[in-house]
């Protein structure tokens, strides 16, 4: 269902844009930011991952899950919402696969941002 | 004030620990011309809160952050008596509505929900910003009122230096305006002044003058407050105090009569001082109870509160006439107070401006020492 998701939801940069006056230069600056943070984010939940620490996973989860939304990485948000959620609900044997998942729609999303000239 | 308006508005302070949401949030702000700054943790946004040049006037403030949390930084701010006023707007997302709820009974004023309407932002800011200001201007509204009261207070006390406590208390009054404004009733002018003091002050030193008047107007001062009377004016070495008004006193002569007693008993040492520097000094006392007019007396800019009728002259020329230690009563006021004294005949003195002469008698002593009250 996640992966139905488009890396980029082109709806949410369109509205990103008009809420800031078609400026472009900013929402490269956004995705830099986004691309120079969320990395120690998406290292936490992995390792949490690794550990079982369904209480460590939470707060990265949710940090990359917000700011993915805010750039419409719509997949990678959708995922790092699941994070999250399975953390609160201590689902620790489901941490490892979702984990997993974040780390290939990472690289996706970059992908897709460089392809979209937002990023270098 | 800068053309984003940072400083009629105050600041926002974006309390985030997504660098990206603390981006967008301070972007949106700025383009509806309020400047932030930014804070990645609640540790941070307490620091910023409490530098000294802190000009936040709006929190916007996460939940989910690592270290201190929403939750916590928000308790720390609602505790904290400086800063408990400064509105905090949640940012949250739809998922977290449990969380704003709690945050809203913890003294949030608002939340924001994510992803951030440019709309929503800048509806949320204002109306905190503008309860802000209305807090600002309670605020500031009550610190005057109570610099206001302070002031009075302290132009009170400083009438009551000049004033006597009566007429202090009388000027500050609700009903003080009627009485200032006149009446009629039955009162005992006191008048003392110094035998010898002419010549004192003609041959002593100038401070030897002063510094013997010092002591005399403290001496008397604290006498007249303790009889409760009310001094009407200091000249020199002379004074003047009425009693029975403004407070009215059923044993006004009495109080009077032990006054001027108690004035004598302790004038003696002071004059024995003086005495012994070759300068004669001695008290005379002239009182007198009758109708008088009483209240303000003057003119615009300097207005005394004051005793005006015979018994007022009747006392000043009572009291030049008595020889030192003398305290010499009209008949009035000795019928007044017959029982409490032991007088003696001075004889009916001829007093100016009095047709006929007066008969006055001297008060040797008082038969017992009554308590002041």
């Amino acid at each position: 269902m996640t992966n139905e998701l488009p890396l980029l939801d082109d709806s949410v940069l369109t509205e990103l844009r008009a809420s800031i006056g078609g400026d472009e230069e900013f929402v490269r600056d956004l995705v830099s930011t986004f691309l120079a943070e969320e990395p120690a984010n998406l290292q936490q939940i992995v390792d949490a991952a690794a550990r079982g620490d369904a209480e460590a996973i939470v707060r990265p989860a949710h940090t990359l899950k917000s700011s993915s939304a805010a750039i419409g990485a719509a997949r990678l948000s959708a995922i790092s919402r699941q994070i999250e959620l399975a953390g609160r609900e201590g689902r620790t044997d489901e941490l490892a696969t979702l984990a997993g998942q974040a780390s290939t729609t990472w690289a996706a999303t970059v992908a897709a941002l460089r392809e979209a000239g937002l990023a270098g | 004030m800068s053309a984003n308006g940072g400083g009629a508005n105050g600041v926002a302070l974006v309390v985030d620990d997504s660098g990206v949401n603390r981006m967008l949030l301070s972007r949106h702000l700025e383009s509806i011309g309020i400047s932030s700054r930014e804070a990645e943790d609640g540790a941070a946004a307490l620091a910023a809160l409490r530098d000294g040049s802190s000009d936040i006037a709006v929190v916007l403030l996460d939940v989910m952050m690592p270290g201190m949390d929403g939750y916590e930084t928000l308790a720390a701010i609602k505790s904290d008596e400086a800063l408990r006023h400064v509105p905090v707007i949640m940012i949250s997302g739809v998922d977290e509505l449990d969380s704003v709820a709690r945050c809203i009974e913890l003294g949030a004023a608002d939340f924001l929900p994510k992803p951030f309407n440019p709309v929503i932002l800048a509806a949320r800011v204002r109306a905190s910003l503008a309860d802000k200001r209305l807090h600002d201007a309670e605020v500031e509204h009550s610190r005057r009122q109570a610099a206001l009261l302070d002031t009075i207070e302290r132009q009170k006390e400083e009438l009551s230096r000049f004033l006597s406590p009566q007429i202090a208390a009388l000027v500050s009054s609700a009903e003080g305006q009627q009485l200032l404004a006149g009446h009629r009733r039955e009162a005992t002018a006191v008048f003392c002044d110094l035998r010898g003091f002419t010549a004192f002050s003609d041959s002593a030193e100038p401070e030897e003058v002063l510094g013997m008047l010092r002591d005399y107007h403290a001496m008397m001062g604290a006498l007249i407050v303790e009889h409760g009377g009310t001094l009407e004016h200091f000249a020199g070495d002379g004074l003047m105090v009425f009693f029975n008004d403004p407070v009215p006193q059923p044993d006004h002569v009495a109080r009077a009569v032990r006054m001027a007693v108690a004035m004598r008993e302790r004038f003696a040492p002071l004059a024995a001082r003086w005495a012994k520097l070759g300068f004669e000094l001695g008290l005379g006392v002239g009182i007198a109870t009758g109708y008088a007019t009483l209240g303000r007396i003057g003119f615009e800019g300097r207005y005394d509160y004051g005793m005006v009728g015979a018994a007022v002259i009747v006392a000043s020329r009572l009291s030049s006439a008595a020889e030192a230690n003398q305290i010499l009563l009209n008949p009035r006021a000795h019928a007044a107070v017959d029982e409490l004294v032991e007088a003696e005949e001075v004889g009916a003195l001829a007093l100016k401006g009095f047709a006929r002469p007066i008969p006055t008698v001297n008060v040797v002593g008082l038969r017992s020492p009554a308590p002041v009250s």
